[in-house]
Formats: C-alpha cells, structure tokens, sequence
C-alpha cells in the first residue's frame, strides 16, 4: 500500500452536543511524519476534536482519512489497533510492573502460557533505550518520575507502530530539564515514521517543536500553518484570540475595604511562592491555562491539600482541614462537578442544604418544610430547570448540576466564595444568571475569588486579574482600564513580563 | 522548595526506600525463625531439645507439616486471586463442601480415581459460580462470596444425614482405611503424598506467578485495570480463571483434610479464609493488589502453622480464637507499614 | 410537579414490602398453622436482637463499610457483663468467681469494653484507612476470644446478683412482649428518625454517596466513622446484656453467625454496599422476611441446618431482583 502523504485528512467534521456546536466543519490535514501541533483556546475545540480521533465519542458529521482509508473508531482500544495511541494525563502504565513488563503488556510472546524471552522484547527494549537510555527495563515503573512513565507510554506506543501519538498537555507535569529531553524524544520519533499530534498551551513550546500548527477557535478551524512560516508568538496570539468582544466591566464603587484574605508566600508540590490579598467585597480572579495551578491554589487554600507558607483569613491562621475552613466562612465550587461537587445518587433536594445544615434545622433535627422552602427558592433563583426537586442529580443536564452545586455553596453563607471554573459547560443564558448572582453577592459584601481558564468571564466581573502560569503568579491586573488580550495571553501561555505596562493593560489594548 | 532542599529531601526519601525494600524482602523470614525460636525454648525446663514433645522433634514436624497440607495447597492459588484485586470468602466453605462430597464417595465404595476427579470438578464448579457472581453478574466480592459461603456450608450440612457431625464410618458401614493414604499414611520421611503434592502445587503457582502470562495479567490488573483493558486483557475472563483454580484448589485441600481425618466434617474448612487472608497479609500482598509473592504467602503459611499447633501446646483452647484475632490485626498493621497501596480513585 | 416522586429508597423499601407479603402469602398457603396471630407476632419480635445489629450495620454499610465485629462484642459484653458481677468470694470453681463489682457498674464496664471494639474499628478503618471487612472479622476474632478466655471456653452462669436476670426478663404488664423487644421497636423508630430527620443521619448519606464531595463539603467524614463505629458496637454490647440478663448466662459461644445474620437482613432490606442507598425500615422489613422464610422452613419441618442454604439463596435472589427493579425503574 502506497504511504498517502497526509497521515490524516479530517473533512467538514462537526460535533453537536445539545446545547452546543463544538467542531465546526473542520477540515485540515495532518502530513505524515511530522509534529503537528494543536492551539486554541479553552473551548475552542481542541479536546472534542481529539476524542473524536481516539474513539472516545462520536462525530456528528464529517469525515476522516486514515492512511488514505475511512476511520470510525469505536472506542480508545480502537483507535489503537488502528495505530493512533494517545498520551492521557492519567498515565497508563502498571506501577507494580516493571518497565519491559509494561512494554510488553498485551502482546507477549508464550509457550503454553509461558514468558518467552524474544526478539521481540528486546526490540522494544532497543526503542525504549533509543529514547531514553537512563531507564533500565528491569526497575519497576514506580520507580520512575512522571516524566519517565511517560516516555515509557511512548515508547510502548511507538514499539506497537503506532503511525500516530497524541499528546495532551504532556509537560504539566515535569520539570524544566525533563521537558528538554522529552522534547528531543518527541522529535525523533519523525525519523521512526511517527506522527505526533502535540496540544498545549505554552507556545513557546509551539516554536521549539512544531513543524505545523492548527489554530481552532470556537469551534472552528482558524489555519493550519507551518511554524516556519509564523513570525513571533503575537501572530500565533492574534489567530488564537480573534474577535473577542468583552462584555461592559462596571468599576467597583466606594473604598476598598479591609483584608478579608492574606495569603503570602504559599508553596507546595505544584504552587511557587504565591501571595495576595483579597477584600471585602472584592472579586477577584486567578486566569490561566490548564496546569497553571488554579484548582492547586484552591484546594491548598480549602484545606485539602498540603502547603507550606501562611494563610490568614480575618487576621486569624486558617486551618487547614475543610470542615474548619467553611466554619470560618469560605466555601469552594470544586472544578470537577460530578466527583467532587455533587451527590448524584441523591436529589436536588439531598444536595442544596448540605453545607450550612445548621440553617435547616433546630437542635439536630431537620425541618423538612424549611429544606424544600430554601431548595425552591435556589430553584428558583439560579433557574435550575427540573419538574421536581426530587429530581437524581445525575439526571440533570450539566448546567443545571452546576447550578445545583452553586446553590449548595450560595447556601454556606460564606463571607468567601471560591469558584473553580464555574461556568465550564453552561450555556451562555446561564452564563450571565451566573455573573448577574456573582455581581449581586459582591454588592452585598461577600469576597469572591474566580478560578477560570475563560477569559471574557474573568474581564467580565473581577475587580483584579492575577495571571498565573506553571503555578506562578507572573502579573497582577487591575480591571477598569482596558484589557489587552494579547498580552495576557502572552503571559499565560510561558511569554516573560518585560514592562510595567504589561501589569496595567495598555492604552491601546483590546480589540 | 528550592533544588538544593528538594535534593537532600529526595535522597533521604530514597534512602528509606532501600531499607524499606530490603525490610520488606526479608521480614518474614525473621517472623517465622523468631516464632519457630520461640516455640522451641518455651518448654526447655520439661523437654530436650530435639526430644519427645519438643516443637522441633521429629515427631512434631511431621505433625506440623501434615496438617499444614491444606493452607499450603491452596493459599497459593488464593494469592494469585489478590494479586488481581479480588477475593474468595468462600474457600472454607467449598473446602468443607468437598471434603463432605469426597467422603461420602468414599464411604459408599467409590474408588479413588473416581472420587478425585469429581471432587475436582466439584471445585471447579465453585469457582465458576464465584466468578459468575463477581465477573459477570458484577456483585461486590465480598458479599457475593459470602453468599457462596453459607450456600456451600449450608449444602454440607443438608449431605451429613441428620444426627451425625459428619460423613464418618460406624461399626456397620466402616470407612474404608485406605481413605488415609493421600493425607495420613506415611510414604517418605514420615510425610504423606498431600504434602508432597502441596509442594508441587506451590513450585508451580510460583512459576507461573513469576514466569507466565496468567501471573502477569493477574498483576497487571490489579494494579491498574484501565491499562490493562487498553492493551488488550480480558480481564473478566482472567479473573473468572482465578477464581476457578482457586475453587480447584480448594477442593483438592477439602479432600486432603477428609483423607486425613477419615470423614468429611461440614465444618472443618471453617476459618479457613481468615487463614488464607492472614498468611497472604503476612506475605505482604497489597490488598488492592498488584502486588504480592506466592512464596511469601507460604512462609505466611507456614508462620500461621507453627503458632497455631505451637500455641496449642503452650496456652488452652480457649484463647485460640484471641490469638488468632491478634495475629490478624498484627499482620494488617505489618502490611500497612510496608506495603504502599494504590491510591484510591 | 415539584416536590411529587417517591424516591428509590422507597421504592425499594415498597419493593420488598411485596415480597414480603408474597412470601407471606405463599407460607400461609403451604405451611400448615402459619397464619396464627401468636405466630405472626413471633415473626416480628424473636429476631430482636438481629434486627439490633442490623441498625449499626445498616448504617455503616451505606456508608461503604462492614462491621463484621457484632457477633463477638455480644458475646464478649454478655461473659464480661456476668463475670463482673459474679461473687468474688473465692471458690473451687473459677468459672464462679468474679469482680463483685454492682450490676450498675458491672454493665457500665462492659459496654465500655463494646465501645473500645468500635474504636479499635474505627482507628484502622477512619484513620488507617484499612478495608472494613478484614478488620472487623479481627476484631470479632478478639472480642469473641475475650470472651472465650472469661469463661473458659464455656459459660459463666453461678453466683449472680439477683437481680442479673431482672432485664432480660422483664415484659410489658398486659402483653407477653418483652423488655428487650420494647428496647428494640425504641431503637428502630429512633434509628429511623435519625436516618430521615437528623443532620447527623443525613451526613451518613453523603459520606456513602460520594465521600470526597461530603469532605468538600464540610463533613468530618473521619469523625462521622468513628461514631458509626462506636454507636455500633454499643447498640451489640446492650443485645449481648439483655441476652445475658436473659438466659442469666454469659457463654463464649453466644451469638455465633449473627454479624452474618444482620448483614443479610439489611441487603435484604435493600441497602447497598455501594453506598448512600438503603434505610434501617428496610432492614426491618428484611428481618421480616428472614423471619418468615425460616419459621416456614421450620414449620415445613426442614432441619436447621437450612438456614445457611437458605440465606445465602434468599440474599443472592434479593440482590438480583432489586438491581432488577430498580433498572426497570430508571428505564
């Protein structure tokens, strides 16, 4: 069979979810043997497209060439029997094995059920120690950094011929120098006759890897370009950013008030050295890409993660346990709604009233009649659409769960609400219910602190803008003056800080 | 964290992995010298060493080993099960179950190459209705295999006619005497064929643990099950196998216990689960799974042999249930300090 | 229609009141002299002590966790219970002698000794984080082997206060029902109001349906255990006391197989190990059906040695049909 110049040629693909379009008749091709990488934004599409090509859902229109042939995976197993391997963020390798045992895993050679040491095995070895000669194949995978394991996957997928490796964020997780060396991996694997599919958001990377870049936006296929031929990062920005139209941002009124919030110096495994301020009344947001240490910052301040450094709230040191953090007054919207957030073999009314169960109830007991009464009027305040508040939570449309998870923390009463990604998979009606709530709150004197890798929702509402990147805090915005999408976005994505004017937002900044 | 502390940290983290792990390849053996220590200088006022009624006479090893025959013929199989990160609550039951069903062959004329084999594919059946209940049916382990346990106990007890305790001889219809020679009558050394079958059986799920697929798959997914499934394991199949070598096994130690006795007592794999799961604790088997030797298991074995027949002579009857709690909780807590297990979803 | 459709737990619970009634009818019609009044208020009442089980088991298993250590701690309560009161002039016969302590303090004792179990529970499984089952069968183990080491293997019967038998004994004036089934119907409705109307019950729930959104959420899920436990092994320490106070006996061999007992009678009921699903009015009316299924076994003159049989058949079809139903439900 005559080796089609193109590895992969996706035509007109479309995916509908039911609120939403999330590919766009896109249509580019991927040329053989090359790292081709792929940018957008959060909800450009990146994601949905991917799964499509691992099997993990189903398109809704379009087509894709395979070596010239049609491809419909039905599933991640699939895909890999028709040589596209993906790299996930949750590593796929046995930790108790070792690493020619993981290599070799699914396609052992045998005598009657007996290991046979082939050829076979040793070519793998040979690949493996091609990439990466400091892994022996006789330690255990446990034994190896993140790194490591992941070099291992790819050396396993590349053993097994893979024509196509994808992968999805892959250096959120290593150091500076085990980047260096995955990339001269990655670059090699050119000469093995693989094509690798590389997503991220730090463009630097971008420059350093890609022979070919994909811009999507909302959605749509924006260009397909070789890197060669793109200027600097602030091209790559623009094609990234488009139109962005930013919804009016009203300036807060009055005074600053006191300090609700101190955290200074806070540092753990992910985190370096983070400290800020946050006040009665204030919204602020923390914007970054995925990796950028959001959720870690959360969690560090909610008491479930450990740190080290120093955490005041109302003067006093918060301790460090999430019982004792929302009875001193803070309640977090976890980033993972089903699994961290909701109850969902229980009801809508199971879920609302669980963190101030105080409020609904006298000496232990609950009082049922005030329980539907407050679960009601969250239905009725956030506009969670249900025919009945007994309602499973599991059968509720995303939106709507994450609405319940909000009331559920609206409900805590607390004087600081953290939001981690709040409005991830609601449509754009709820969206602004969600704002005009947050808008309200911050009236009222509560502080809110915004966990968002959107940014229009972060300009929309925060009083100030903390730009994080590999879980640092690179810049500090005021809002009110304008906002210069580029810039941000340049420092979100690994670009340095050069001027002041970077902190501010310049004069001429925006669309 | 600057570099130079993340340096020292990881090394001292090293370091105390290297004695960890070399604690770990080597504390069972201390456990078991230590109790077969104790043992034998515990009566040295009232026996000689080496002596009549000393733990370590002839006479009492050969004691020891023969009714160590049962664990030793099936915690290796049991071992492969926790490895794959499921467990068999039932084996008693189904090693009472077959001592029953093979003594009540016996006793009505059957010969032995008869009463084997079925009792076997007796055993067989067990495991295929465990792992129907677990794999397919997809009932917790625990439940479903404790409903295979009182399912088994209570077909024993329904065999055993009404006023007896057991399938026995009586002076009208006597158990033929050679009932004895798989696990009684001496052959070499003292010991009897069961003994030398277990170790068979143990050479052999040592092998395969470490040299074939079924031991590797076993690992495989019960370390991680995702990855497993992704690079092309069946994994219900696989552990439908365990459980019904497990059964296999258990059958083959029913019959060992029945032909040691001379009858089959509904009630005599009792406890024989906690056995199994101690010895397999001990053995250092992470109970998730993913990890765990054959080998180990059996020292295990042989740790719980030694203190039970050597506790027996040393304190009453009565505080034999209280020993074997404390040994329990004893080998969980060992296991917990050195076996890491898989971080939960 | 807010506010409208029952909830799986009721329907299950509807589910299994059925077959109850089924089970019921089907006994009436084969068993000869079932449907007595004296008979049908026996299958309500002379499983009491399962059924007291069955609350800190129902409770415990939907939050995901076993408590196999019931058995013991009734036996090893009922022998302390005795023995801490026996005279303790000394005697020929050790098995007569005890502490001589008062009753009040002798049972006071005792359930603090029920109470150590739970914590011994909940240390290894809140805190060490350690599977349920293995510790709690340990746990059995040595709560039962203390109370085999107090009596020797036997019983502790000789030189009781009189007033030792007074609880077990006691019952209603004007009914035959005892102090211990009064105990018991308490415990139920109290259990039940607990379940339904209280914060604490409600955590209970979360911690089952999803234990690491009930942390985020503000729940102690360490402490919340640590009491289940605790609660647990008290409510067997109090069976172990009326058992004892009954039979004026505390034996080594009391309560064998009733951890397993309580166990079914809640899968029965419709609780799920999976967690966050189930209801101690279940459990009751598993107990029920327990009750029917083995009185009929007995009136159908079947050996005892049925029961095992029997319950492991019942609870297998119990899981099945409920899964069943409840798939059927969600359509």
């Amino acid at each position: 069979m005559e080796l089609t110049d193109n590895v992969l040629e996706i035509r007109d693909l479309v995916k509908d979810f039911p609120s939403v379009r999330a590919v766009n008749r896109v249509s580019f091709d991927i040329k053989r043997n090359t790292v081709h990488c792929l940018v957008g934004e959060n909800g450009a599409g990146k994601s949905t497209l991917i799964k499509i090509l691992t099997g993990a859902t189903t398109r809704s229109g379009g087509s894709i060439l395979l070596n010239g042939e049609a491809y419909t995976p039905h599933s991640t197993r699939d895909a890999k029997q028709h040589g596209i391997s993906t790299l996930f963020q949750e590593l796929n390798v046995v930790d108790q094995l070792t690493v020619e045992e993981n290599l070799t895993l699914g396609m052992e050679d045998t005598t009657l059920g007996f290991l046979r040491k082939t050829d076979k095995i040793n070519t793998m070895v040979n690949v493996m120690k091609s990439l990466e000669p400091s892994i022996t194949p006789r330690q255990l995978v446990s034994t190896l950094s993140v790194a490591k394991k992941q070099i291992v996957e790819i050396a396993k997928a590349v053993a097994t011929e893979s024509d196509i490796i994808i992968m999805d964020e892959p250096t959120a997780a290593i150091s500076e120098s085990e980047i260096k060396r995955l990339f001269a991996i990655i670059k090699s694997l050119r000469e093995k006759n693989v094509t690798v599919i590389y997503i991220s958001h730090r463009l630097d990377e971008i420059f350093e890897l890609g022979d070919y870049v994909t811009v999507m936006r909302d959605g749509k296929h924006i260009d397909t370009k070789p890197v060669s031929e793109i200027k600097d990062r602030s091209e790559l920005v623009k094609m990234m950013i488009g139109k962005t139209v930013f919804e009016q941002y009203t300036p807060k009124e009055g005074e600053c008030k006191d300090a609700i919030l101190q955290v200074c110096n806070l540092s753990n495994h992910k985190l370096r050295d983070i400290s800020f301020e946050v006040h009665e009344g204030e919204i602020i947001g923390f914007y970054g890409l995925v990796g950028a240490g959001k959720t870690e910052l959360a969690r560090a301040i909610y008491g479930v993660d450990p740190y080290e450094g120093e955490i005041l709230f109302r003067g006093k040191k918060l301790p460090p346990f999430p019982d004792k953090v929302i009875a001193a007054g803070i309640a977090l919207v976890p980033e993972e709604r089903r699994s961290q957030g909701l109850f969902t073999i229980l009801t809508i009314r199971g879920n609302v009233p669980v963190m101030n169960m105080r409020k609904i109830s006298r000496n232990g007991f609950i009082n049922a009649g005030q329980e539907r009464k407050v679960t009601l009027d969250y239905i009725d305040k956030l506009r969670i659409s249900t025919s009945s508040m007994e309602k499973e939570a599991s059968k509720l449309s995303g939106g709507n769960q994450q609405k319940v998870v909000l009331a559920k923390c609206l409900f805590a009463d607390a004087d600081l609400l953290m939001l981690d990604e709040p409005t991830r998979g609601i449509d754009v009606g709820a969206k602004s219910e969600i704002y005009g709530i947050i808008r309200q709150l911050s009236k009222e004197g509560k502080s809110i602190m915004i966990f968002s890798s959107e940014l229009p929702e972060v300009v929309n509402i925060c009083d100030t803008i903390y730009l994080l990147y590999d879980g640092r805090m690179k810049a500090t915005l005021r809002n009110g003056c304008d906002i210069d999408s580029e810039k941000i976005l340049h420092i979100v994505t690994g670009g340095n800080v050069t001027s002041a004017a970077d902190y501010r937002g310049s004069g001429d900044g925006g669309e | 964290m600057n570099s130079a502390k993340e340096y020292t940290l990881r090394t001292q983290l090293e370091r105390s992995n290297a004695v960890r792990s070399n604690i770990k390849k080597l504390y069972i053996y201390v456990v078991l010298v230590l109790i077969v220590a104790v043992f034998s200088v515990v009566k040295l006022g009232q026996v000689e060493f080496f002596g009549r009624g000393h733990f370590l006479s002839p006479d009492s090893i050969i004691n020891l080993l023969r009714s160590a025959v049962p664990i030793l013929t099936l915690s290796g199989a049991f071992t492969l099960l926790m490895i794959s990160g499921y467990i068999d609550l039932s084996v008693g039951s189904a090693m009472s179950l077959s001592a029953v069903v093979f003594a009540l062959m016996i006793l009505n004329g059957f010969p032995f190459i008869f009463a084997l084999p079925i009792t076997l594919v007796l055993g067989v059946a067990f495991g295929f209705i465990n792992g129907l209940l677990v794999m397919k049916l997809r009932i917790t382990p625990v439940i479903a295999t404790l409903v295979t346990l009182n399912l088994f106990k209570g077909i024993a007890l329904l065999i055993v006619p009404h006023g007896l305790s057991a399938i026995k001889g009586s002076a009208a219809r006597p158990m033929p005497a050679w009932i004895n020679d798989y696990a009684r009558t001496e052959v070499v050394l003292g010991l009897p064929w069961a003994f030398f079958v277990a170790v068979l059986i143990i050479a052999v799920l040592i092998i395969i643990q470490k040299r074939t697929i079924l031991g590797k798959y076993a690992a495989a997914i019960g370390g991680n099950r995702t990855a497993a499934e992704l690079s092309g394991i069946n994994a219900v199949k696989l552990v439908w196998l365990l459980y019904i070598i497990v059964g296999f096994f258990a059958a083959l130690a029913g019959m060992a216990r029945a032909s040691y006795m001379s009858l089959g007592d509904p009630l005599s794999g009792d406890g024989m689960e906690l056995d199994c799961i101690i010895a397999v604790l001990l053995g250092g088997t992470a109970f998730s799974g993913g990890e765990g030797s054959v080998a180990k298991t059996i020292v295990g074995a042989l740790i719980i042999v030694c203190l039970t027949t050597g506790l027996m002579t040393v304190i009453p009857a009565f505080w034999q249930t209280m020993a074997k709690g404390s040994v329990l909780i004893a080998a969980v807590v060992l296991n917990h300090l050195l076996v890491r297990e898989k971080a939960s979803a | 229609m807010i506010g409208g459709r029952m909830s799986n737990e009721s329907f299950i619970t509807l589910f299994m009141i059925g077959v109850l009634v089924v089970l019921f009818g089907v006994s009436c019609v084969i068993v000869p002299r079932f449907y007595l009044p004296r008979n049908m208020i026996n299958l309500l009442t002379n499983n009491w002590y399962i059924i007291m089980l069955g609350i800190g088991v129902t409770f415990l298993l939907i939050t995901g966790n076993f408590d196999m250590s019931v058995g013991g701690v009734i036996a090893m309560t009922g022998v302390l219970s005795v023995w801490f009161c026996q005279d303790a002039t000394a005697s020929q016969n050790a098995l007569a002698v005890g502490l001589g302590l008062p009753y009040g303090v002798a049972i006071a004792l005792a359930l603090l000794c029920a109470m150590g179990i739970g914590a011994i529970n909940a240390f290894f499984i809140a805190r060490l984080k350690v599977p349920s089952i293995i510790i709690t069968l340990g746990t059995m183990m040595i709560a039962r082997g203390v109370a085999q080491i107090v009596a020797q293997g036997a019983q502790r019967n000789t030189s009781l206060p009189d007033v030792f038998g007074v609880l077990g004994g006691l019952t209603i004036p004007g009914m035959s029902v005892k102090l211990s089934v009064l105990v018991m119907a308490v415990l139920i409705v109290a259990a039940f109001v607990f379940e339904k109307k209280t914060v604490a019950g409600r955590r209970t729930y979360l911690i089952g349906a999803n234990s690491v959104a009930a942390r985020l959420s503000g729940v102690n899920v360490r402490r919340h255990l640590t009491s289940l436990f605790i609660i647990s092994s008290l409510l067997a320490g109090i069976t172990g006391i009326l058992l004892s106070s009954e039979f004026k006996a505390g034996g080594a061999s009391r309560a064998m197989g009733y951890e397993f007992d309580a166990l079914v009678i809640s899968l029965l009921g419709g609780v799920s190990i999976a967690g966050g699903f189930g209801s101690v009015l279940g459990m009751f009316v598993g107990a029920v059906i327990l009750s029917v299924v083995t009185s009929a076994a007995t009136g159908l003159l079947l050996s005892p040695d049925w029961q095992f049989t029997i319950k492991g058949v019942v609870t297998f079809i119990a899981i099945l049909a409920q899964r069943f139903a409840l798939d059927k439900r969600k359509g």
